[in-house]
């Protein structure tokens, strides 16, 4: 499904300096995050609101190799301090525009923001159903979501990682957001949360 | 006080151009901005085309901007936020006072805000003990200096490795690598508990949304959304110019920023931002508040205002400072107050005053590329021009403007007396004498005159007796008619064999382009009109109009019409034409033989035709005519604008060269026999600059 954005939005994202893996069912998608938290020196995680499906295997391993995940609901009398301690975020996007390589993630709780903002590596986990092709496309989304939630609410799009080229005009990555920004797509359709 | 301000504006110049390294790092970063806007750019499906809807969309917005900001103060209040309409920055200031007082803050984050620095906020906080730290890179290394931003996008350009990483060794104590990632990796652990523990966070947005009450912040870095989430106060200083209709508009400035900014898609992260979340579940710090000031500072009087209400149409992406030949050498200390570069200009005279913005202003040489680069076209050069113009009130222009002005008369003088007056064009005691008395540099070497004009050669031609399809008149401009007469005749020639009636209609004056140029619009129009009624019969009677200098074509295509909005200036501009771009028309058949062929030339595009031909009727005629052609540019203006490149010193032939010397290198290293361009101007320029040999293409045929 998709087959097609996917192949734009991953070449995009590469250009972008992002990382892509295409994973065929939540399984590998779990495979590739335990993949990239053996890779490094974490020993601490932050999770966004999660589907089970994912935040159980993922936390189950996490328990396993000794790494502390902090999840929802995040305690306000303990922010941002706690966040700060994540070396790695992870995130389920609302939707994809494969055009520009972007992730798209509302939020109403700032929380959440910081989930793909403090931590030096953030995982955004999509199903390739989410892709759509183009900015004007985020359009009709946008408008939903604002008048769904008539209060407070933040929608983000986010394009690869942190970068900056303020010095020397030399390209940088994570001054102040991740340094490394990976996207696992999976193919399969998405499960059903519980 | 005019000479004061002259010999300042001078010093910045000599300054900027000892510093050879500084210029080659703004000349290095403004290149890449063009190349990588003009790549993305190509690789849109629709091309430039969005600079249409651009410029449709802000229109539509501005016309409406009273209802579309109450609109949007009303759905920022519904969402739970306080909208604080500031009439001025002090009011705006105060407001700012206020909230921290309140909130007994001691310090406040900031990401990068323009409208922030238009009422400089950051001194009266400062003064009243409170620690303002900007956090986007570039900014943060500005402020540790206490310099104002050199561009709008790389506020620190000018600053080399070297000396970054001593700043942040001053304030870190740390001994740091001058490599742009070992000091980044600095810089972030420097901010971290920053964004950790201020009290405020301030941004400004890039766009506000009527429809939704979502302010927009658009960044690389990702510091908008550290200040704009951890903090339990958040401030956005927004001008009232930034509020769109709908979220569709909204995506439209959200790509054309960041594409004419740097040739980028999106900027990495854009943020939509409506009313004001909690930072997690139960007790937290204190309460979450937003304000959203939106800040007036002399808007409302700009869209009152018939030719600055243009200027709010601005989004802010810097692409004009890229494109702009001299900003490109000063940089944004001298060519700018708070508002640096082109569009700095009418910003400056609308919220800093005109004072401010004609010292800066005599930097525009007029050479109409911001206009072309603009996302929203923006006709930026009409706007510096009515600066100059209203400044001039004040202080009158200096006599080499007014001596270029009157380029026609000393013209015909020169015709008149050649062939002494060439032989005092090349006297340096002459030269020094007319340097001294008209201001033009004594280094630049200037065309000789003809004896014959060709007006009177032209009434010697052999009368065209064969039928004729098409008719045209021609104009003919200084350069042609006292300069290279032949020139002129050698048109007339082409459009003959190509079946043209030609008639050189009698009373026409020269363009008077300087006149726009060096702002005085009164003149301008009046040789406008003048051209005009010379011309408007011909034209009503079928004839084309037919132009081979570039700007001479430019006023009457384009600029006439912005001057004078008449039915017989649109008349006019519907029917001229560049005499290349007229001759391709009636190219039915390639040329044989090919009297071109084994040449190779280095062509150069004058600024003027950017918006008409881009000299691209000329190249493929040359090379119907089996010429290679090769098209060698820097993406923007050689540095002559016209006549600045003759006046004399800093203000003048110093900086037209600066601009010029990559250029210069370029066709130097180019494997050409010699540089073709159509520009007079440009002409004498190149020569000078390269010692090469410079055509005009008509005249390839008959050397």
């Amino acid at each position: 499904m998709n087959d097609d954005l996917v192949e734009r939005f991953h070449k995009k994202y590469e250009v972008l300096s992002g990382k892509v893996k295409i994973a065929s069912v939540v399984d590998d998608a779990v495979a590739h995050v335990v993949g990239i938290l053996n890779s490094g020196n974490v020993t601490c995680i932050a999770v966004s609101a999660l589907p089970e499906f994912l935040q159980r295997p993922i936390e189950e391993h996490c328990s396993s190799a000794g790494i502390e995940v902090l999840k929802p609901p995040f305690r306000a009398s303990q922010l941002p301090g706690a966040m700060d301690r994540a070396q790695v975020g992870i995130t389920v996007p609302d939707f994809v525009i494969a055009e520009t390589g972007t992730l798209v993630e509302f939020a109403t709780d700032d929380a959440a923001r910081l989930v793909s903002t403090l931590p030096r590596l953030h995982i955004g986990i999509v199903w390739a159903e989410q892709l759509v092709a183009q900015l004007t496309d985020a359009a009709p989304r946008l408008r939903a979501v604002f008048s769904e939630n008539t209060g407070n609410c933040v929608a983000t799009f986010i394009s690869g990682p942190s970068r900056t080229a303020d010095i020397e005009m030399k390209l940088t990555l994570g001054v102040h957001g991740p340094e490394e920004a990976h996207a696992i797509v999976i193919m399969d359709r998405r499960p059903a949360d519980g | 006080m005019a000479e004061e301000r002259y010999d300042r504006l001078k010093a910045g110049i000599t300054e900027a151009l000892a510093e050879k390294p500084k210029r080659d790092a703004l000349y290095t970063a403004m290149k890449r901005g063009r190349d990588s806007r003009r790549a993305a750019v190509a690789a849109r499906p629709d091309g430039d085309a969005f600079r249409k809807d651009v410029r449709a969309t802000k229109l539509q917005c501005i016309e409406k901007l009273p209802e579309l900001v109450e609109r949007f103060a009303g759905k920022v209040r519904e969402r739970g936020g306080t909208v604080y309409m500031a009439k001025d920055g002090a009011a705006a200031i105060e407001y700012i006072l206020d909230v921290c007082r309140r909130k007994n803050a001691k310090s406040v984050a900031k990401s990068k805000s323009l409208t922030s620095e238009e009422i400089q906020v950051n001194e009266p906080l400062e003064h009243n003990g409170i620690n303002v730290i900007e956090t986007d890179l570039g900014e943060l290394i500005i402020q540790k200096v206490h310099e104002k931003p050199y561009h709008l996008v790389f506020p620190a350009v000018h600053k080399t490795a070297v000396q970054v990483a001593e700043i942040f060794k001053k304030e870190t104590g740390q001994e740091i690598p001058p490599d742009a990632g070992e000091i980044m990796k600095v810089v972030r652990k420097y901010l971290r508990p920053i964004f950790l523990n201020a009290d405020i966070g301030m941004t400004g947005a890039n766009v506000g949304i009527a429809e939704t009450g979502a302010i927009v912040i658009e960044t690389n870095e990702g510091n908008a959304r550290l200040v704009s989430s951890i903090p339990d106060v958040h401030i956005c200083i927004m001008g009232m110019e930034k509020v769109v209709d709908t979220v569709e508009d909204a995506l439209k400035m959200v790509m054309a920023h960041p594409v004419s900014a740097v040739g980028q898609m999106l900027t990495t992260y854009v943020t939509f931002m409506a009313g004001r979340s909690q930072l997690g579940d139960g007790e937290g710090r204190g309460p979450r508040e937003t304000h959203i000031i939106i800040l007036d500072n002399g808007r409302s009087e700009m869209r009152d205002d018939p030719v600055f209400a243009d200027a709010l149409n601005c989004i802010r992406c810097g692409a004009c400072m890229n494109m702009c030949p001299t900003y490109g050498v000063v940089g944004g200390h001298t060519f700018g107050y708070i508002y640096p570069g082109p569009i700095g200009i009418p910003w400056t005279a609308a919220v800093h005053g005109l004072e401010k913005a004609g010292d800066f202003a005599p930097l525009c040489i007029s050479c109409g590329l911001c206009k072309e680069i603009c996302p929203a076209e923006i006709d930026i050069p009409m706007m510096i021009a009515e600066v100059k113009d209203r400044d001039s009130q004040k202080h009158p222009a200096p006599i080499v403007n007014k001596t270029l002005m009157m380029a026609e008369n000393f013209a015909g003088l020169g015709s008149a007396t050649a062939p002494l007056s060439n032989w005092m064009l090349n006297n340096s005691l002459f030269r020094i004498l007319l340097e001294k008395t008209s201001g033009i540099d004594r280094r630049r070497k200037l065309p000789p005159f003809a004896r014959r004009t060709f007006t009177k050669r032209f009434r010697e031609l052999p009368p065209d007796t064969s039928s004729k399809g098409r008719k045209v008149a021609y104009f003919v401009d200084i350069y042609a008619n006292y300069n290279a007469p032949e020139l002129g005749i050698a048109a007339v020639q082409r459009l003959r064999e190509k079946g043209c009636e030609v008639v050189v209609p009698p009373n026409q004056k020269s363009s008077g382009y300087p006149f726009i140029g060096y702002g005085d619009l009164k003149r301008a129009r009046e040789t406008a009109e003048h051209n005009v009624k010379a011309l408007i019969d011909f034209a009503r009677r079928g004839y084309d109009i037919v132009a081979t200098e570039p700007t001479a074509a430019y006023c009457l295509k384009l600029a006439y019409h912005k001057l004078l909005h008449s039915d017989d200036s649109r008349i006019i501009s519907e029917r001229t034409h560049e005499i290349f771009e007229y001759l391709q028309l009636l190219e039915t058949e390639s040329p044989s033989p090919a009297p071109l062929k084994g040449k190779r030339f280095g062509f150069h595009v004058s600024c003027h035709q950017r918006p008409m031909s881009s000299g691209l009727a000329a190249m493929e005629w040359l090379r119907a005519r089996g010429a290679e052609v090769e098209l060698v540019e820097t993406g923007t203006c050689c540095g002559m604008g016209g006549t600045f490149g003759l006046k004399a010193g800093a203000l003048g032939y110093d900086l037209s060269q600066a601009v010029g010397d990559p250029l210069f290198r370029k066709f130097a290293e180019a494997n050409v026999d010699a540089i073709v361009t159509e520009s007079s101007v440009c002409t004498i320029h190149l020569k000078g600059g390269t010692g090469m040999k410079v055509y005009h293409p008509l005249e390839l045929l008959f050397q």
